[in-house]
Formats: structure tokens, sequence, C-alpha cells
């Protein structure tokens, strides 16, 4: 019995082994099959000529499907649990309109938003994107939180030709890919590493700008980006970088770096360290005493417990998180409204991108008269779109043009300091003493 | 006739998972199956060690690591794949016997606790020597293609479970089920323990390196770090527990009842899924220990001893 097991088992795998070195690389054959008519097709000649309107555009679908395999749990569950309700609330909003008005089908169109928590997990959010284009008719994907997810699931949208929007990531790396479908109303590295000096030269009388710069990164791709992106920008402002310091990601002892920004006499911090690693180095500098005039930090301050945790350690520092509640665009109330009904407070930094992707793709459908996924990725690509974050733009790698406010920790709360047109508070610098707070 | 039965169904379902894509044109269920049998090949590769010599491994996604990055690496470097996997078990291999030798020094706990702890060495350091993403330049993407994952993913599962058959009815294999039960009992007899256990853990090692391979292969965008997260270990050993520990069956049993479960879950119950599947999962470990095939082992004695009964009645 062994031996013919094993033989059948090694004739399988020979077999197997020849159909993955012969097999064509062919395209995928199963694209999913649009039943509905196209816009331009003609009436059946048969009809009299005085056909009633109606009669001339082919049957409508329920719904226009939008899809999302999104972190709900695991480790990027945070983020995915404040993006998924700007979908919902965008969604209900558009459907409390009647839905998108499509030319093709001379009617309005309920949006369906169908998602999936991928668990922060790269291969399931392969296996959710796949199930959601297969099992539904869908028109574009919706994309979950932090860029590991995105890098596993924006090929799948660009192999299955379905434009994809996606937020919370702010790594350049991704658009250099060459992806068509991937769009991203969301500030990224070199908009943020610009800006920082951009506003600060525009806030700040020369003379009493933070001129010394410390830069503390992470080792990975976004710290070497971002860093990367610091050291080339720094002297076109006016700004030295007088210490650069990386660690590896979890890695939560800045002790040596503070100190080496203490001696250098930095000014100014800029960093992008995770929430644990982030409260830590503001304890280290409290304790070491040094206290920046200025403090860009990225990605662990955007939460509550940043001043939960820290308290008047935590104050003034400045964030990019690319929106902000306070933000004077139209709907931006509407969004608050219902976001309080929900939940008890303003909308959350990320909810109003979330939001604003799917008003982008509602305009870009109506504005395509279409549901031909290729049309509305062109129109998306060549689009202005009028959203609760601005009017937006794409740039040809899918980046968008993107308002990207600064937001300060200011009496426990989180304030919008610029733009001037937009701030809800005056910014505060240079930042007091840890001491004398 | 029992045998030639089992050998009968054996070829019938392989033959039939290798004319699934005849069938199957959803790249969501292909997706699908992909994972089931790459879910197969880790349990089954890490059943050799954990399940039939009892060492238990909680360091296996350090060789199913291994084996995606040196895979990926040089297959974008223009490898052939398979050539390119070849090289990612050997890797593996290479990593086994560098630890095998200090890791068996340690016994029971202590060596679950050390490997643990070599896997995590494993990722914190590719992590920092490979921030960057891996993706496959988008021009490729024209050409991917499932079905051409799907076989390589079968073709690993095929030689996990093959290797595993073989292991299991030779004398290494009696060797390592005598050093599970008893380490001094069996070198009492005659049986190096560390040869077996080395063995159990290179060939249990290579595999993983070609299931890491077959991922590389399969995943379009991802960071080197990921298959070396112990996410993979724990999804392994839980699949063999579920299914039985040191059988040919239960890890393709668990491996199935894994993911179907899981994906049934998570497709309808959005983020309630890790909390009703947590649950299902404490009640198999409670009601069935063994696994599905102890189950399974327990119908049979009860039958076996009901017909021995009633033969004692018909014939007393």
């Amino acid at each position: 019995m062994k031996s013919k097991f094993g033989v059948a088992l090694v004739i399988l795998l020979l077999v197997s082994l020849m159909a993955t070195s012969c097999a064509p690389k062919a395209v995928e054959t199963e694209a999913p099959v649009v039943t509905e008519a196209p816009a331009t097709e003609a009436p059946a000649e048969t009809e009299a000529p005085a056909v009633t309107e109606e009669a001339t555009y082919p049957p409508a679908p329920e719904f226009i499907e939008l899809g999302s395999s999104i972190s709900l749990t695991g480790n990027f569950g945070s983020l995915g649990n404040l993006i998924l309700p700007g979908y919902q609330i965008a969604v209900e909003h558009i459907n409390a309109e009647g839905g998108v008005f499509v030319k093709e089908y001379n009617t309005k169109i309920p949006l369906r938003l169908t998602y999936y928590d991928d668990e922060s997990d790269p291969t399931k959010a392969v296996s959710k994107m796949e199930t959601l284009f297969s099992e539904h008719e869908l028109t574009a994907y919706l994309g979950g939180g932090g860029s590991s997810m995105h890098a596993a699931s924006i090929p799948i949208a660009e192999k299955n030709k379905v434009p994809y929007l996606g937020i919370s990531f702010a790594l350049y790396k991704i658009h250099q890919q060459g992806y068509k479908y991937l769009f991203s109303p969301f500030p990224k590295s070199p908009n943020q590493t610009e800006d920082v000096f951009k506003i600060l030269n525009e806030a700040i009388p020369e003379g009493e700008r933070p001129t010394k710069v410390a830069v503390f990164a992470y080792n990975d791709d976004w710290g070497k980006e971002w860093g990367g992106l610091v050291k080339e920008r720094a002297p076109e402002y006016g700004y030295e970088i007088v210490v650069y310091e990386e660690n590896p990601v979890g890695v939560n002892d800045w002790t040596a770096a503070i100190q080496k920004a203490k001696a250098a006499g930095a000014e100014m911090l800029l960093t992008l360290p995770i929430f644990p690693d982030g409260s830590g180095m503001f304890k280290t500098m409290a304790e070491l005493g040094w206290t920046p005039k200025f403090s860009l930090v990225i990605r662990a301050p955007e939460g509550v417990n940043w001043g939960e945790s820290l308290g008047k350690i935590g104050e003034y520092v400045t964030i990019f998180p690319g929106w902000h509640h306070g933000a004077k665009f139209e709907g931006v109330d509407k969004l608050n409204a219902r976001y309080e009904e929900l939940y008890g407070r303003p909308a959350d930094l990320l909810t109003g991108p979330a939001y604003a992707c799917v008003q982008i793709l509602a305009q870009a459908i109506e504005k395509a008269g279409t549901l031909d996924r290729d049309v509305i990725r062109d129109t998306i690509a060549s689009g202005e779109f009028s959203t609760v974050i601005g009017k937006v733009t794409f740039n040809a790698d899918g980046t968008g043009n993107v308002l990207d406010p600064l937001i300060q920790w200011q009496n426990g709360k989180m304030e919008l300091v610029w733009p001037a047109e937009h701030a809800t508070a005056p910014l505060i610098y240079p930042a007091p003493a840890f001491e004398d707070r | 006739m029992k045998k030639n039965l089992s050998f009968v169904i054996a070829l019938v379902v392989t033959a039939a998972l290798a004319a699934v894509p005849l069938f199957v044109k959803k790249d969501s269920l292909l997706t699908y199956l992909c994972m089931i049998l790459l879910y197969v090949s880790l349990a089954s590769s890490w059943n050799i060690l954990g399940g039939y010599t009892g060492q238990v491994n909680l360091g296996h996604s350090a060789f199913f690591g291994l084996g995606a990055i040196a895979t990926r690496l040089l297959w974008f470097a223009g490898w052939n794949i398979l050539l390119a996997m070849l090289v990612g078990g050997l890797l593996a291999i290479a990593f086994a016997l560098l630890i095998g030798s200090p890791a068996f020094k340690l016994r029971g706990a202590y060596f679950t606790i050390g490997t643990l702890a070599l896997g995590q060495i494993l990722y914190a350091t590719v992590g920092n020597l490979f921030p960057q993403i891996s993706s496959m330049p988008v021009q490729d993407l024209i050409s991917y293609t499932l079905v051409t994952r799907y076989y390589l993913f079968l073709a690993v599962a095929l030689i996990t479970v093959l290797a595993a058959t073989l292991v299991a009815n030779s004398r290494w294999g009696l060797g390592m089920m005598a050093v599970r039960e008893q380490e001094d009992a069996a070198e009492s007899l005659g049986v190096n323990a560390f040869q077996h256990k080395l063995l159990a853990l290179v060939l249990s090692a290579f595999l993983a390196g070609l299931a890491g391979g077959a991922f590389a292969f399969f995943q379009i965008g991802y960071y080197p770090q990921y298959p070396f997260s112990p996410i993979w270990t724990l999804d392994s050993t839980m699949m063999a527990y579920i299914g039985g520990t040191g059988t040919i069956l239960g890890p393709i049993i668990g491996a199935i009842f894994f993911v179907v479960l899981k994906e049934v879950l998570s497709l309808n119950l959005a983020e309630f899924h890790p909390t009703v599947f947590g649950i299902l999962f404490i009640l198999v470990v409670l009601f069935l220990p063994g696994g599905f095939m102890g189950l399974w082992k327990r119908i049979k004695d009860k039958q076996q001893k009901k017909r021995e009964s009633m033969a004692e009645l018909s014939h007393p």
C-alpha cells in the first residue's frame, strides 16, 4: 500500500510541478462579466420611434457596489475603526439623497458598502480583496489602514483593474510602483517634510525660528523615506540637521538620542514614533530637561490616549494627521453632527479623509456617467472633487493634492493651527519648558 | 482491501485537486484553496517535529520566512522559481543545522521557549535588515495568474504529505515516536535521540522553507519581515492540534477546518469573528483531546469493543 500511495503521490507531484513550470503566464481569464448593456448601446431597431425615455436606458443595477478589506481587529484595528465610520456615514448621506446619478441608466443608484475584517493580516487582505471582487460587481475598493495592508491590497486592485481609494498611509514609495488604479487623498512624506518648514517660515519671524533640528526616525521604510526627505529639504528652507538618530521599530529607549539632541542645542524635534515609543520619548525628554521649541510628532499623538497618558508633557506637540474636524469645508458640520450622534464626539482625524474617499468616488461616477471602472478611474485621475477635506485633485502617481493641516495639542485638545483660514486656535510657539507647564 | 481503499481515496482526492483549476474560475476560491494548501504544508511540516518527535517548535515561522526571503530575492533576480524555492529550502536546512545542536540541549518547555526566542530574533533582524516593501513590478501583474500559484502550492503540499507519510512509516519514524514517548527509554533501547530529533528538524525546516518559497511567489506585495511573523507558527501549531498531532491526516483536517471556519466567520460576523472563533477553538480543545483524529480513534475503538463484546456474547 505504502509503495502504491507513494507512486501515486509522486506522479501527481510531477504533474503539479510541470503545470507550475509550464502554465502560460496569461492574463487572468475570470474577469467578472458585466451584464449591463454599455451606455452607448442603441435601442432595439424594432422599437417605435416615439419610445418613452425610460425605454432607452438599460435597467439600473440595484446598488453601486463598494468593497473594503479593512482591519477591524489586530495591529491596525484602531485605524480601521476610525476609517470605517467615515465610509459608512458618507454612504448613508449620499443614499439619503437617493444615491448617485448615473447617466448611463438615467437614474440615481444607491451605494452599498461591503466590508470584511482582514485581521491586520496582509494575506487575509488579499483573500478578502479577491472575495469582494469575485462575489460582488464592484465599482471600487476602499482601502483599510496601515502601509503594509495597503501594500498587500493595492496590487490586487491593480490586477483586477478596479479603482482603489485609500488613506492612512503617508509612505510615498507605494505610489512609485506605477499603479494606475491607486488614488490616495492623504498627505504623503514629500508634502509633510516640506510643509513643516514652509509653515514655520510663514508663522515665525526669522531669527526666532528653531533652525537646529533633531530627527529621530525608525529604520523602517517610512522612517528612511521621511528622514531622507527631511535631510534634503531642511537646508533649502534655512534649517540645519544637528542630530539624526535611527532606531529599530519597537525600541522604546531614546535616551541617547535625546542627550545628543540636548548637547547639540537642537531646538526642533521631527519624529514619527508609534504610540508607546512616542510616549516614552516625551517622558524621557521631560526627565532629561530637553524641551524643543517646536515638535512635530507624527503618528503617536494622533489618538486621544496621548493626552490622557502624558498630560502636560504631551502639550504643544504638533501633528500632520491629514484632517481635523474643525476644517471649514462644506459638509464637515454634517459629518460632525452624525459622528457626534453615533460616538459622542466630533469626527476623528481619519474619518474625514475616509468620508472624502466616498465623496470623490460618488462625484467621479456622476461625472463619468457610467459604472465602467476604467472610465471612473480616468475621471478620478483627471477630475477635481469637492470634499470635507477641501478640493482634491490627483497627480499621475495617484497622490492627492490635498491640504496638509497642522494640528497642535493645546489644553488637552487637538487644535487646528494651520492654515490660518481654518484655524481653531493660533500656533503656540515656542513651547514652554516641561518644568514650567 | 482497506489499504487499497485508502490508496484509491488518496488518488481520487489528489486528482480532484489537480483538476480544480479546470472548473474553478473564481480568483476568490482559488486564493482560498491556495491558503488551505499552504497551511496544509505548514501544519504537516510542523507535525514532523512537533507531532511525531514531540518537540514543540514555536520558531517554525523562521524556516518559512527564510524560504520566502531567499526565494523572493532569487526569483526577482531572474532565477527560475523552482530553483529559487529549492535554495530557500536549503537555507532553511542550514539554519536548522545551525540551531539544532544548541536547541536540542534544551528539553520540553525550555526547547519550546528557545525556539520561540530564535523565531523572534530572526523576525526582528529581518525587519531591520530589509525594511522596504517587496512588491512585484506592476508590469508583471498583467501576467500574474493564480492557477500557476495553485499548482505550486499543491505540489508543495503533496511533497510535504508524502514526506510525512514516508517518515511515519519508516524505521526513522518509529525512532522519532519513541523519542516522543520517552526520550530516555528510547536511548536505552539504542535510539539516538539527537539524530532523530535533528532529522525531524531538518525535514520540517526544509518543507516549511519550500512553503515559504511558494508564498513568496504568490503574495504580490508584502514586507519581507511578514513571513517571519509568529502568527504563522501559532496558526500551524493550532491546526496540527485541532486535527490531531502525530498523524498524517490530522494537520490536513486541522488546516481545512481552521481556514474554512475562520473565513466563514470573518465573512459573516465582521469584528466579532475572533471571539466566536476563540470560543469554538476552546470547545474543540476541551471536548476533543487528540483533535479530530483522536475523536475518530475513540469512535473506532468503541465500535471495536462493541464488536468484541458481541462476539463474546455469541460465542461464550
